[in-house]
């Protein structure tokens, strides 16, 4: 009986010994790093990172994986610009921090190199990104006309770019609406464009004020690189939700006059009579004692 | 002379992040933004703009919003300010692939088997199409479900999002009866998150933690449109079938193309679902006409044939 | 001869000890109650799920218990207040029956939606974040306020009698008499005491009819503020209200059938009180019907598409059984046993009391599982169990469970006090020989 349980526990063991075996011989998942470069207002730079993998013939976004990102030289403790983890999405950002200033000065195009460490499910792995600095210039010229123009660093020149193509939009929530009929417009022989902004009746804050947006999108040289400017085009929108009003479903506190009325009447009504007859046992009880 | 020059440029950078052009303007930069309210935190944060130049901006202002902590209990119950949100769900583009149902799933941390989102296979009639129609808390603006709870503990925003106060619900459950669009679920066992979430305070606007006995059901994603994002269904969709924006904007965007919203229901005869129960919902849909995809039909264990 | 009559009366209405069968009835009920509590306890553990409750069926049985508790409790409004506000003196004998019914089972219905509650922790919040916009909360402040005037229209006419269970010790026991001295030392039998007692009553009497119809209205309520198709219904609280006058009459009736038996109370529990409850259940179960026809048959009229479905499974699909159990149940058969003279005999009126309130309680479930099973955009994207429900052993015990707490409750009361008010009756007779004798 007893040598019977060893046995069992033996193979037991012994089938949890060659799991382990088994999954340090399978071949971890390889992870795939996928690096942006943004470039806000000329002035807020960040980088986007998303890491995928395909698991079991798809593709998964993976969460929880912690992300090292250098600029120019991975082997360069200097050179790091932030560190991160990616959320569900299997996305994290980093803003480029002023610490590496004297490297991004050294040269008008940058590399930016992502890595992730070896874990127990992955093996460690690196992607790579090399942008040419660029910024755009947004204006505004008689007759609703919006125009804005492309410069990249050539030779610590800001040069006109000529082989892109530029958005040109009014910034809204999580997307931008296009000012006409055209998507996108090809940039002339100057590195500019000029919209003309047809959109009617659109709303702005409560001052009429828009934000208009110009910009070039995930393009291979530049990444993606976008201005804004507030322009007074827009309708005056002033919102006055319903949200103090007493309705049945605002809030506690809020309900309708009428029902209150009703139902605290009806309660004090009740309530009174219950009182007074509580007052009524208190008497008997005097009568009782005396 | 120093110190000077960098409250300068942290001035001037607030502004531009916060949606000002640098071209001279004299407007107001903040008010068309979602964080509007945001008020600086005070902690400042060095940055180096494409011109290699150091420059300083307020956490706050940040873009891409950094992981603040969740707003507190009472701001999420007021709502953001200045806003009505809105979504237009495109019947035409639907083949029912679900990756909003799983986005949302994993990033609220739903019970497995439970979903906020559902995918429902419609024929209005014996001889009309069938076609794929993806539901979300409609975020009524006379919701029948806040009308019935007994606690507060699912309220209704300025901005028009209906949320639930997981650590109020008392779990009686009249607001799923009383929901028409069968949209609400309960947290019948405890939902078995990792301790890591559980352990979370819970926050309205993200509805994480989920709890043992209360109601849970999508919440539009506030905790998204704060950091300048769209919910999770909106960026999870591959066939851009879900619109998220503001109605105040009168705009919605999937994420790729972006709509005036007033336009696109006028021109594609937008609908609400039961619009004669009367309860309003910011959802709003497109009807399946000249579609992207063909409907194909697909069975659920347990399904009864009959009420479809 | 006066004196005579009046010891008779006392020394064959006080409460009397458990015999051999009672003390098995009362055993029976606690290891219910327990099974039930048990049950309770795994779901206090483990959470709701321990039920056959889902997504769709939100509510089960636990609701269907809950508004049959509600129910049977307005019966102590009917008795009490309607018959004697209407000068019916044959009905004397049946109030404290009533009355005691109604504050148990009210007492059961505030426990078993604490139950149903998927946080009882937070019960409080009720109380701190309540919203007066929600029928919830209008259901807790009636069924408080209904719970309170039912102590009190059983306490008043009590006084007398405790006086009366006082004077006779070797009646009682040592810790018998320390609860009739707490509760009624203070009545001494003076006419001051009387007439504000009798006052006390009868403003009672008047304030407790608005108020039971009020927690059976709003218990309707709970349903008929949705849309849902079945629930939807401008008829649901005139309907909800016959059946609970019907439900309560019939649980008298078999409570006044076992007291009588059991107690030899064959004298003040007449034939003749059989054969009036029992003319009184069938008027009252003519009038549910009537209900049933208006709440059923103009929407199958109509059949909109909503409700054919869950009309269709209640006449002829799924729920068909249960559906035409509980309406010959508790309304067809009753009525046709009824009818009959020999049919209202007290053997024959206690079955269909039996009828009545089994049919109830299936009719209850009618009322809030099917419309459930039929929401109206169909059921999706959910494990195959959430589209049907077959009540768990858990919920069954529980609901048992709190079916047998209510008893229990009536049962230790009658043991503790006199099931027939004594003075009362004595009161009565001597009103009636008087009478005879002018």
């Amino acid at each position: 009986m007893k040598i019977h349980i060893h046995y069992r526990f033996l193979l037991i063991l012994l089938m949890m010994v060659s799991y382990v075996v088994h999954a340090q011989d399978a071949e971890k998942n390889t992870l795939l790093l996928g690096l942006k470069y943004n470039n806000h207002n000329n002035q807020e730079q960040y980088l986007h990172a998303q890491v995928k993998s395909k698991i079991n013939g798809k593709f998964q976004m993976i969460e929880g994986i912690k992300l090292k990102c250098y600029i120019s030289d991975e082997t360069v403790d200097a050179n790091l610009i932030g560190q991160a983890i990616t959320n569900g999405k299997g996305e994290a950002t980093i803003l480029i921090p002023a610490s590496v200033q004297d490297v991004w000065k050294s040269s008008p195009s940058q590399t930016f190199i992502i890595t992730s460490g070896k874990t127990i499910e992955y093996d460690a792995s690196r992607s790579d990104l090399t942008i040419t600095k660029a910024k755009i210039k947004i204006d505004t010229a008689e007759g609703r006309i919006i125009n804005a123009n492309i410069l990249a660093l050539v030779d610590s020149v800001w040069t006109p770019v000529k082989d892109a193509d530029m958005f040109v939009g009014v910034k809204r929530l999580g997307g931008n609406l296009n000012v006409n009929e055209t998507e996108t417009y090809p940039i002339d022989s100057l590195g500019a464009v000029a919209a003309e902004f047809k959109l009617e009746a659109i709303p702005g804050d409560k001052n009429g004020n828009i934000v208009l947006i110009a910009g070039v999108y995930e393009n291979d040289s530049y990444g993606t690189v976008t201005a804004e400017m507030s322009v007074p085009w827009g309708e005056k929108t002033v919102y006055v939700s319903n949200y103090d009003e007493r309705s049945l479903f605002a809030r506690r506190g809020k309900s309708p006059l009428w029902l209150e009325l009703m139902a605290y009447s009806i309660v004090a009504g009740v309530w009174g009579v219950l009182i007074y007859l509580i007052i009524q046992i208190r008497k008997i009880i005097k009568l009782g004692v005396e | 002379m120093k110190t000077n020059d960098n409250s300068r440029r942290a001035f001037l950078a607030a502004g531009v992040l916060g949606g000002l052009a640098v071209a001279g303007c004299k407007s107001n930069p903040f008010t068309q933004d979602v964080s509007q309210d945001v008020k600086p935190s005070g902690k400042l944060v060095k940055l180096l703009s494409v011109d290699g130049e150091i420059i300083e901006v307020d956490e706050a202002f940040l873009k891409p919003v950094p992981d603040l902590p969740p707003v507190s209990n009472d701001i999420a119950r007021v709502g953001i300010d200045g806003k009505k949100f809105v979504m237009v769900i495109d019947l035409s583009r639907c083949k029912s692939v679900k990756k909003c149902q799983s986005a949302c799933d994993h990033m609220h941390h739903i019970h497995p088997g439970q979903n906020w989102i559902k995918v429902y296979p419609m024929q209005d009639a014996e001889h009309t199409a069938p076609y794929w129609q993806p539901t979300t808390c409609m975020h009524c603006d006379e919701p029948p479900c806040v009308k019935v709870c007994p606690v507060d503990a699912t309220f209704k925003r300025k901005d028009g999002i209906v949320l639930i106060d997981s650590d109020r619900c008392v779990g009686c459950r009249f607001c799923m009866a009383a929901c028409p669009y069968s949209t609400r679920v309960f947290n019948w066992e405890d939902p078995g998150l990792d301790k890591t979430i559980a352990d979370q305070p819970y926050s309205c606007e993200s509805s994480v933690p989920q709890k043992k006995g209360t109601v849970g059901k999508c919440d539009f994603c506030p905790d998204m449109v704060r950091q300048g994002e769209l919910p999770h269904c909106v960026s999870a969709c591959p066939n851009g079938v879900f619109f998220f924006g503001d109605m105040l904007e009168d705009a919605v965007t999937n994420g790729a193309e972006t709509f005036r919203f007033s336009e696109l229901i006028r021109d594609k005869a937008g609908y609400r679902l039961m619009e004669d129960l009367g309860t309003k919902p910011s959802v709003y849909y497109l009807p399946p006409v000249n579609r992207n995809f063909p409907y194909e039909s697909i069975e659920q264990e347990g399904e009864d044939k009959s009420h479809h | 001869m006066e004196k005579v009559a009046r010891q008779h009366i006392i020394e064959d209405l006080l409460p009397q000890k458990f015999g051999k069968q009672g003390r098995l009835w009362v055993a029976s009920l606690i290891i219910l109650c327990l099974i039930g509590l048990f049950a309770y306890i795994r779901q206090l553990s483990k959470g709701l799920v321990v039920t056959s409750m889902r997504d769709y069926v939100s509510w089960g049985i636990y609701i269907s218990n809950f508004v049959f508790f509600v129910a049977i409790s307005l019966v102590g409004s009917l008795i009490t207040a309607v018959l004697r506000l209407s000068d019916v003196n044959w009905s004397t004998p049946l109030t404290r029956i009533a009355e005691i019914i109604a504050v148990s089972a009210i007492t059961f219905a505030g426990l078993i939606i604490v139950v149903d509650m998927g946080r009882p922790d937070r019960f409080y919040n009720l109380f701190i974040h309540g919203r007066l916009q929600s029928p919830i909360v209008w259901d807790v402040i009636v069924i408080t306020t209904y719970l309170i005037i039912s102590c009190l229209l059983l306490y008043f006419p009590l006084l007398p009698d405790l006086k009366i269970m006082m004077e006779f010790k070797e009646k009682s026991n040592t810790f018998l008499l320390k609860i009739y001295r707490f509760m009624g030392n203070y009545w001494k039998n003076k006419p001051e005491q009387f007439r504000i007692s009798e006052k006390a009553i009868n403003i009672l009497s008047i304030t407790i009819i608005p108020v039971a119809f009020s927690i059976h209205t709003v218990t309707s309520w709970l349903f008929a503020t949705t849309y849902r198709p079945g629930w939807d219904s401008t008829n649901f609280g005139a309907y909800f209200i016959s059946g609970a006058f019907l439900v309560g009459a019939g649980g008298v009736v078999v409570a006044m059938y076992v007291f009588r038996t059991h107690y030899k109370l064959e004298k003040y529990i007449k034939d003749e009180h059989f054969d009036k409850m029992g003319k009184v259940l069938v008027m009252l179960a003519l009038l549910y019907l009537y209900f049933n026809v208006n709440e059923f048959l103009v929407p199958a009229f109509k059949m909109k598409k909503p409700e054919k479905e869950h009309l269709i499974d209640l006449f002829t699909g799924e729920f068909a059984p249960i559906f035409w159990f509980a309406i010959l149940t508790s309304m067809i058969l009753p009525i046709i046993i009824l009818l009959f003279k020999k049919g209202r005999k007290p053997k024959a009126a206690f079955v269909a009391g039996i009828l009545v309130v089994i049919g109830s309680w299936f009719k209850r479930y009618i009322i809030v599982t099917p419309t459930l099973l039929h929401p109206f955009l169909p059921m999706r994207d959910v494990p195959a169990n959430y589209r049907h429900y077959y009540p768990s052993w858990e919920e069954w015990a529980i609901a048992i469970g709190s079916l047998a707490g209510a008893l229990l409750v009536i049962t230790i009361f009658a043991r503790i006090f006199p099931i027939i008010p004594i003075h009362e009756t004595i009161t009565e007779t001597e009103e009636h020989e008087n009478t005879h004798s002018l």
